[in-house]
């Protein structure tokens, strides 16, 4: 068991007094005042104490597991030094989820294990057993699930030498300065890739992240193949607006690139305010300006659209950790289903598939085959906007006399 | 209900098909079960696959009374043709770490959710947090009293704060785990929760906490701080086990390469041959390890988790500075503290914390990260003087190959003050 | 030697107020210069009892957080909510 001794006093650790008081839903207009908002507040109590969600079978076992197998795609046993024996289902969900879907996911956490769940770090969801007649009954039931529209809604998978779920961010769903859409990237992307999903198929995992434009509040930047969105307009600025709604200087003040300078400027009826100019060939295109000022905006049907970046990784194993590098530079937001992103993630996982070595993660591959294979291979143009021209460019050049003949030099020859 | 309002949506009726979960799908449901915002939120988000551009706004909306994170407001800039989601702001609720929950949470939250907003979450945010997604600004003060109230959960970091830390499942699952993942995440939230609720820093700052080098939580893209397990003892060898795999009983890499034909595992071509460093070999039936030599890179006990497993006299590796690339390009976490005991209380971190945030809130221009901060200042001076360790051949991958350091005066025997009289005695001008 | 908190929440509230004329909104950097001998996290504590307090607010600009004083600059309405 875990010593918890150290919590007892912190009032997280008992939650479950509270579950079992419904929920009361007039609680909060009852005792809250808006006029003394201090007033019976509780502030800086933290999250709950994880323990208190383990199932018992974890709580028994917490740092005494030996080792682990994977039955089938999305189903680990575990074994414990206790002697203990438990087994996990893996499931995908597309991480927007509405209240109907996480009731359901109670029910069948009370169905088959104790009423315990757990989310991965890449937005899929876990459940545990603890014997194999429930873990048989598990998988029937969850293989039986679907949503109206006939896709599962707890597909089975995601683990070993596939892909897992897609880590992404909000995209037109919710989010300010997106360049595309998460939500339906993914769905899309998964879509094609499914059979990746439920099986143990590639040379090693292969992790795909979306992030929806270049701040990236999804960290895409490791990933064996990152979908990133990106604009290629620099912002409007609606003089006859930004005094209206924006404080010029904070707008100014969020340029990373000092791009933005001030400038008193006439409207059409002859009127002057002071506006902003944007220096269009230093804007990177981040949106940080419409974030302060919403005279400001960027999104542009034409501008926005994807980039693909391939051959990163986070895991030490092997090699070390490496950044994903930029391949497709850009492809225009395909509505609704993202087919050339789809298409060309396909192009690269097949050959990856093909050519990697098992063990090898497809920055690996890449690396040992050379990039001008990497493109040849995966059928795809090399362009000028692959080579670095940003901070640190110099990490990048090829300073040796060894490489590969390949299309690009027979071109030439 | 009987006003519900259903907008045409034949561009995401497309991403209904397809075999994985459609998040058109639940929404609908939820919509027809009689929430409006669910209709609304699908029909703008149709007109943004028709214009191919955003319709939200973004707000300056911090978080509630006296927090400076955990709030990010949201407008819709359609609010005439989807009045529901006008407002429609986001909370960042503060995970239970490694994100356990049990039914009677979920249902509780969603009885909670439904009332004072949309129904939508998150499960979950990249930084961890559960998102809750979507209500109007009156609704954020009484959603955080309940919360506080009635789950004991509280916001987690935005802005320029401590954003709330996050692990992978540690030891309640994984038998590499090397740290009590879930505990540090803990302790590490409760002692800073001033940090992470107030803002303190020029810019956000993250702590990401993997049990093993395997880095499940990507600690080391992303983290200001990466706290990575480790062990300084050797690879526990079961040579039973180890012949089990040669002998084909045992699969390797726990089943993870079951649906293709790879051929009869080869331990010196898959384990032996691969490892990085070369520090193994087979001795007749024995498989043996200079640890010494070990990198400890995880492969070898990937490959056979039933026959080797991390040694006992484990901690952490500390490794600062990850970002993503948005300025100065992408940093990767650096070494800084190859080794350091993590147990509780934890002292000997937070004093390292201590002397790592005073510098940074000290020196770190507004929006400057701790990694930039380390490149601009250089990293031996951030592990000399400010963090006062020792410098190491580990903190560096090469030597650097320019002849260019900045020596400082006392380094030189007698000062840069020199006679030059005396100079001049030696040499004639 | 710690600076007297009240004495630091006033200068603070001096300077940030001072300040709001050209720029609304300031960085915690900002008001380290209210009083150079108070060290930064000094400045952040009396600032955020100075945000309990009602005497100075929060802005979000979505990755960082920066200091108002209630009254000057746009209000959420005027910048957000539409303008009528």
């Amino acid at each position: 068991m875990i010593d918890t001794s150290m919590y007892k006093d912190d009032p997280g650790y008992n939650i479950q007094e509270l579950l079992d008081k419904p929920y009361d839903p007039e609680l909060a207009d009852r005792e809250y005042n808006p006029d003394k908002p201090m007033a019976g507040r509780l502030t800086d109590q933290g999250p709950p104490h994880f323990e208190q969600f383990f199932p018992e079978v974890i709580k028994k076992n917490y740092g005494k597991w030996l080792t682990h197998e994977f039955l089938q795609s999305g189903v680990i046993k575990y074994t414990s030094e206790t002697g203990d024996v438990m087994w996990v289902v893996r499931c995908a969900t597309p991480r927007l989820v509405t209240t109907n879907l996480l009731r359901e996911i109670a029910d069948i956490a009370d169905k088959f294990c104790e009423g315990c769940c757990r989310w991965t770090t890449r937005n899929s969801l876990e459940w545990h057993v603890t014997d194999e007649g429930t873990l048989k009954e598990l998988i029937e039931f969850l293989n039986n699930l679907k949503h109206p529209g006939g896709s599962y809604k707890f597909p089975i998978g995601g683990t070993g030498a596939g892909i897992t779920n897609i880590v992404h961010t909000q995209g037109w769903i919710h989010c300010h300065t997106p360049a595309t859409d998460a939500s339906g990237m993914v769905k899309s992307v998964m879509d094609d890739m499914f059979e990746y999903w439920n099986s143990h198929k590639l040379p090693a995992k292969l992790r795909i992240s979306m992030a929806c434009c270049l701040n990236m509040c999804g960290a895409v930047h490791c990933s064996d193949i990152a979908l990133l969105g990106i604009h290629r307009k620099p912002p409007f600025v609606e003089d006859d607006r930004i005094t209206g709604v924006c404080e010029v200087p904070l707008a100014i003040a969020a340029c990373p690139t000092a791009a933005i300078k001030p400038a008193t400027v006439e409207l059409a009826d002859g009127k002057k305010v002071k506006s902003v100019r944007v220096k269009n060939e230093r804007c990177m295109f981040c949106g940080n300006c419409y974030t302060m000022c919403p005279a400001m905006p960027l999104a542009d049907e034409e501008g926005d659209g994807v980039a693909i970046l391939a051959g990163g990784k986070i895991s030490n194993r092997i090699t070390r950790p490496s950044f994903s590098k930029l391949i497709v530079p850009y492809i225009p937001n395909e509505l609704p289903r993202f087919d050339s992103v789809c298409k060309i993630v396909r192009q690269i996982v097949e050959a990856y598939e093909k050519g990697a070595n098992k063990y090898e993660r497809l920055g690996d591959w890449a690396t040992r085959v050379g990039w001008e294979r990497f493109f040849e291979q995966c059928n795809l143009p090399f362009t000028d906007k692959s080579i670095d021209d940003y901070r640190l460019a110099y990490d990048t050049y090829h300073t040796t006399t060894q490489f590969k003949w390949s299309s690009h030099t027979d071109k030439m020859m | 209900m009987a006003d519900l309002k259903k907008h045409d949506t034949p561009l995401l009726n497309e991403l209904k098909k397809g075999p994985f979960p459609s998040f058109v799908d639940d929404l609908e449901t939820r919509a027809n079960s009689g929430v409006q915002c669910c209709y609304d939120l699908l029909g703008q988000l149709e007109l943004s696959y028709n214009h191919k551009e955003t319709h939200w706004k973004h707000g300056g909306i911090v978080g509630v009374f006296g927090y400076g994170g955990g709030v990010i407001g949201r407008y819709s800039d359609a609010p005439k043709e989807f009045p529901s989601i006008a407002h429609f702001h986001t909370l960042r609720v503060n995970q239970p770490a490694s994100k356990f929950y049990n039914s009677r949470f979920l249902r509780k939250l969603c009885d909670m959710w439904d009332h004072r907003g949309s129904g939508i979450c998150n499960f979950h945010g990249s930084t961890g947090d559960m998102i809750l997604i979507g209500t109007s600004t009156d609704q954020l003060e009484p959603t955080f009293y309940d919360l506080s109230h009635q789950f004991d959960m509280d916001l987690g970091g935005s802005g320029s704060n401590l954003r709330t830390p996050s692990c992978c499942m540690g030891k309640a699952r994984c038998e590499f785990s090397c740290l009590d993942t879930q505990a540090i995440t803990y302790d590490l939230t409760m002692t800073y929760q001033d940090e992470l609720h107030r803002p303190a820093f020029p810019y956000k700052f993250k702590f990401k906490t993997s049990g093993c080098p395997n880095d499940c939580v990507a600690a080391i893209a992303r983290a200001c701080t990466s706290i990575i397990g480790t062990w300084r003892d050797n690879i526990r060898i079961d040579q039973k086990a180890v012949q089990a795999y040669i002998g084909g009983e045992l699969k390797p890499n726990a089943g993870a390469f079951s649906d293709r034909d790879w051929g009869a595992f080869d331990i010196q071509k898959e384990v032996i041959d691969l490892c990085p460093t070369r520090c193994m070999w087979m001795d007749g039936n024995e498989l043996k390890i200079d640890d010494r030599e070990c990198t400890r890179c995880m492969h070898c006990i990937n490959v056979m988790p039933s026959a080797l497993r991390p040694g006992v006299d484990c901690g952490a590796t500390i490794l600062n500075g990850a970002k993503a690339p948005i300025l100065e390009g992408a940093q990767m976490s650096t070494l800084i503290i190859p080794f350091m005991k993590m147990e509780y209380p934890y002292q000997e971190f937070k004093d390292y914390v201590e002397l790592m945030w005073d510098w940074w809130m000290e020196e770190g221009k507004n929006r400057e990260r701790l990694g930039e901060l380390i490149q601009r200042q250089g990293l031996a001076h951030y592990i000399i003087d400010i963090l006062g360790r020792e410098p190491i051949p580990q903190h560096v991958r090469e030597p650097r190959s320019n002849p260019y350091p900045f020596w400082k005066e006392e380094e030189v025997p007698g000062g840069w003050t020199r006679s030059l009289e005396d100079f001049r005695k030696r040499h004639a001008a | 030697m710690a600076v007297d908190k009240e004495e630091l929440k006033e200068k603070i509230v001096e300077f940030a107020t001072k300040k709001s004329k050209f720029k609304s909104k300031m960085y915690i950097k900002d008001l380290y210069k209210a009083d150079p001998d108070a060290k930064p996290r000094e400045v952040k504590n009396a600032a955020n009892e100075l945000v309990r307090e009602g005497r100075l607010e929060f802005f979000s600009s979505g990755s960082t957080t920066m200091y108002g004083v209630p009254g000057f600059g746009k209000s959420e309405a005027q910048q957000f909510e539409g303008e009528e």
